[in-house]
């Protein structure tokens, strides 16, 4: 069996997680950094929380974990690389990984690409912590459950989830280079199920107080109930009203497909060739920021470069695509603080996309609106044309006919085949607040509710 | 063989939970080592090996589940876990409806491990990347192609399961798997061509032989090509039309429109939220025509060789061979112990599966398999006055109930008056699940029944990777949707 590791800074609490703290990760870097290596990486994560699933009504999977993991990137004859990881700190498990990391950099072939590792820099400040969120106990969670459930009428089951979590990363490189930074997150995600229909709400948030889970619970019902009793609807080009989530998701398709530097530089990005064009609506304004107030991210990345913001998209004009340190060396620039932990195949990518809100409410957006359908979130959307960025995808948990400015009732859920910087080409308007949305394969982003004309579903369903 | 402290900490984390008022307890240790090459245009981009271990503690108090896992692995840290497992149990009794109630299963002392000749992780790093990098240039050897990319993966998965009940199972499971992918980018469009399957090639429960003959350099060239000549070719028409596909997309069509539908917890509603339920329900079995008479579907867990094969599943249940969809009736679900209760059944078909030692095991599918039929491909296509034939997966999506699907491949042909014809870019099809397996009228026989690993299925909160595989030969299917444009 693997080594042991036991322990943090001083007795473990019943519940939350321990800080292990920067000096307990420092020691197992001082092993990772080792010595017959021309250059070391060690990067570090400690994470604890919980996760009460719900369904039926009803409290059905109710977990917590514990996680340590280690990753040492060796660097042998200036550039031979190898990345070996762990789930231990205890010094002889640390050094078995570093020996392991050794001898895959010795049998690789040199990268002429390797940009070195970063050296010591400043970080921003990122309050990013919230002790009462890493101290949740099971009974809070369930108690938020119960919050939620209690909005219920009794024809409608809730499902969904509260989820606490608490995380520390610590990054050393032979450099000189110390970055660590502490986190917490509180997600909720609540589904009202009726008869015919359902709807949905969603809050991430770093700390639990920050969640109103009563008031998504009400939102969930609510479209639930507005929802019922679809009416078939044929599929065809409709100007929909996409709410936070569903404009989330052509977000995150977009980051993958193309807001990073290596599809870039390959040429295989929508953005390649672009730069300084107009490609989307000048209502359009899209960025990864990782250390905005309300944003999820660290102060640095994977490879501990300082975070920044980048604008990648600027009142429609493409403006920038997101750096690494490999990226950026090829391009002859900096890196933006967007790199992945290693070994990176993916290049960098922007984790913490927001798009700018505008200056309609949902309800103007509506209301603006003579025939559409008001779109709650998109459900298992994938690539069907990457660099054209035409996906296709779902409707789910709530899809509204618009009719003569109002949500009149509720439709069947459309299939959608679209092209995604088309859509933002078309965008007739804005909201004005936004909210952060998880996707189904990728992480969180930070959108509004968005007008767009013309968008194309390509089929329909039964419920 | 586990040593004494693993199994001595799996029984006290099983005693400390029985004490704090469990009916039911079980640890599930669980250690994972990996390896993972990536090469693309000749330069090694990554090279990395992986090792994890914890366990995690799962309990039923007063019929409520609770579960808490850790990596810190020492007697103080699986006390405490075990206790805070019953702690998070207890908090979610106020909350039940309906308690918990497991299948019967004779508790078994085993152990079983992947059949392999040859232990991938011994096989030296050098001539890893040495097959990788005569792959990579032989794609590169093709004018036109922008990114090679070659690539190899390895797992070895070592777990030990002791319940309450008495049940002490140890497994160690070994998967390997390797691919190419040849990208060819143009001002407009990017196409690619993966051999001998998208997802990063083809998996299998075995060891480097199965990298050994798999012939990655033999068809680099053939399928950089493809990819390169996908530019100047016709755009796939649209319209409706007969279709044959091949097992590299029947398979996938398989895992999202009958395994995902059959696993009895999105029946049940348990992942409504998530990756959404089913449109199958309970009282369908034996009713519902899922297909034509040519579809018999099976779940096997004891496919030798198939990614998905084990010899017990996550809650100590054998693993066996079970009809699914019989002659086109759907006849079983996948079923755990805690579901197949829940509509009568006696006892799980044994699909719980965890990724990992820190969350909870779910209903996956191991392999779900289309059994073979009679034809062959050269009898569909030369028999079919107008169709396309489709190869190689590209893109997936289904919706929360998994009736409307559309699927995209890599690459097709025309089939017109019984031969292939001209290649077509961009092909994809869409569909309803029943109507579209209603319309299968002919499937490949046995001898062109291959089995692919699917090595990136998701599921569940936290999300989970499951390794999984099908078996499919050929397939014809009339009147399909193609063409559809964005």
């Amino acid at each position: 069996m693997a080594s042991k590791v036991v322990g943090g800074n001083g007795p473990i609490d019943e519940h939350s997680m321990s800080l292990l703290g920067a000096d307990r990760f420092e020691e197992a870097a001082r092993i990772g950094l080792g010595d017959g290596v021309d250059g070391a990486l060690v990067l570090a994560f400690h994470s604890a929380g919980g996760l009460t699933r719900f369904a039926s009504s009803q409290i059905h999977q109710n977990t917590w974990r514990e996680t340590v993991s280690i990753a040492v990137m060796a660097v042998v004859d200036g550039n031979r690389i190898g990345v070996a990881a762990g789930s231990s700190l205890e010094p002889d498990a640390v050094r078995a990984t570093l020996d392991a990391a050794k001898s895959i950099a010795r049998v690789t072939p040199a990268n002429p690409d390797f940009p070195g590792i970063a050296g010591p820099a400043t970080y921003p400040d990122a309050k990013v912590w919230d002790d009462a969120t890493a101290a949740t106990t099971p009974a809070e969670r369930a108690d938020g459950v119960g919050r939620a459930l209690d909005e219920f009428p009794a024809n409608i089951e809730g499902a969904g989830f509260i989820e606490t979590t608490a995380n520390e990363v610590f990054i050393a490189g032979s450099t000189g280079l110390r970055a660590y930074a502490t986190s917490t997150q509180a997600g909720c995600s609540v589904m009202a199920i009726a008869e015919n229909s359902s709807g949905f709400a969603e809050s991430v948030e770093r700390k639990l107080s920050s969640l109103d889970v009563p008031a998504l619970a009400e939102r969930a019902v609510r479209k639930a109930e507005l929802g019922r009793d679809p009416a078939d609807i044929e599929p065809g080009a409709y100007t929909v009203i996409l709410e936070p989530a569903a404009t989330s998701t052509l977000l995150q398709f977009l980051a993958y497909l193309g807001f990073g530097a290596k599809a870039f530089l390959e040429g295989r990005s929508f953005m390649a060739g672009k730069i300084g064009q107009k490609i989307m609506d000048e209502k359009v304004s899209i960025m990864d920021d990782p250390i905005a107030p309300d944003a999820l991210g660290l102060p640095f990345d994977f490879e501990g470069t300082p975070s920044s913001r980048v604008v990648l998209v600027d009142s429609g004009v493409a403006r920038d695509v997101v750096w690494d340190r490999t990226t950026a060396k090829k391009a002859g620039r900096e890196s933006t603080g967007h790199g992945l932990p290693p070994p990176n195949t993916m290049g960098p990518l922007p984790l913490n996309l927001r798009m700018e809100p505008g200056d309609r409410s949902l309800e103007q957006l509506v209301a603006s609106t003579e025939r559409g359908l008001l779109v709650t979130r998109f459900h298992y959307a994938n690539v069907v044309s990457e660099k054209e960025t035409v996906l296709t995808g779902m409707t789910r948990d709530g899809t509204f006919a618009i009719e003569d400015g109002k949500v009149a009732h509720g439709v069947k859920n459309l299939r959608f085949t679209q092209n995604a910087v088309e859509a933002l080409s078309n965008v007739e308007g804005v909201g004005d607040t936004t909210e952060t949305s998880t996707e189904l394969f990728f992480g969180g982003s930070r959108a509004p509710a968005i007008k767009v004309r013309d968008f194309k579903f390509s089929s329909s369903t039964t419920h | 063989m586990v040593d004494d402290e693993v199994q001595a900490l799996a029984e006290r984390a099983i005693d400390v939970a029985r004490s704090a008022g469990a009916s039911y307890a079980d640890a599930r240790y669980l250690a994972e080592d990996s390896e993972s090459i990536d090469v693309e245009n000749g330069r090694v981009e990554g090279v990395s090996r992986g090792s994890d271990a914890g366990i995690g503690v799962r309990v039923l108090v007063d019929g409520a589940w609770g579960f808490a896992g850790t990596a810190l692995l020492g007697k103080q840290e699986v006390e405490r876990v075990a206790n805070l497992a019953v702690e998070i149990a207890r908090s979610s009794r106020p909350l039940l409806r309906t308690a918990v109630r497991l299948a019967d299963e004779p508790p078994v002392e085993a152990f079983w491990e992947t059949p392999v000749d040859e232990d991938p992780f011994t096989v030296s790093l050098d001539e890893k990347i040495d097959l990788l990098l005569k792959a990579s240039a032989e794609l590169q050897s093709v004018q036109g192609l922008t990114i090679a990319q070659t690539s190899m993966d390895f797992w070895r998965r070592h777990s030990f399961l002791a319940t309450s009940e008495g049940a002490r199972v140890e497994q160690v499971v070994v998967q390997s798997g390797a691919g190419i992918v040849a990208l060819a980018v143009g001002d407009r469009e990017v196409q690619q061509r993966s051999f001998p399957n998208s997802f990063r090639g083809h998996f299998a429960c075995k060891g480097y032989e199965h990298i050994r003959s798999l012939d990655l350099t033999g068809n680099a060239a053939r399928i950089a090509e493809e990819a390169v000549a996908l530019h100047r070719a016709r755009e796939c028409p649209s319209g409706l039309t007969t279709i044959v596909l091949d097992p590299t997309q029947l398979c996938l069509q398989v895992h999202e429109s009958v395994g995902h539908p059959l696993e009895l917890d999105r029946v049940l509603g348990m992942e409504a939220a998530y990756a959404g339920t089913s449109f199958v329900r309970p009282d369908d079995r034996g009713k519902l025509h899922y297909g034509s008479d040519q579809i018999t579907v099976t779940c096997d867990s004891t496919l030798p060789g198939a990614l998905g094969s084990y010899g017990y599943d996550d809650e100590g249940v054998p693993s066996r061979r079970e009809v699914l969809i019989e002659n086109g009736v759907f006849r079983r679900f996948l079923s755990s112990r805690e579901t197949a209760p829940v509509i009568g059944e006696a006892r799980s078909n044994g699909t719980m599966r965890a990724d990992g030692w820190g969350v909870i095991p779910l209903i996956r599918m191991p392999n779900i398999n289309l059994e073979p039929g009679t034809s062959s491909l050269e009898e569909m296509i030369g028999t079919t006055d107008d169709g396309i034939y489709m190869t190689t997966n590209l893109s997936w999506s289904i919706d929360d109930k998994r009736t409307n699907f559309q699927f995209g491949t890599e690459i097709a042909w025309e089939i017109k008056k019984g031969k292939l014809g001209k290649m077509l870019r961009n092909p994809n099809y869409a569909g309803k699940t029943v109507d579209f397996w209603s319309s299968c009228d002919a499937l490949g026989g046995k001898d062109e029944w291959k089995v692919y690993g699917t090595p990136n299925c998701g599921k569940g909160q936290p999300p989970q990777v499951a390794r999984v595989a099908h078996g499919t030969s050929p397939g014809r299917f009339r009147n399909v949707q193609v063409g559809v444009r964005g």
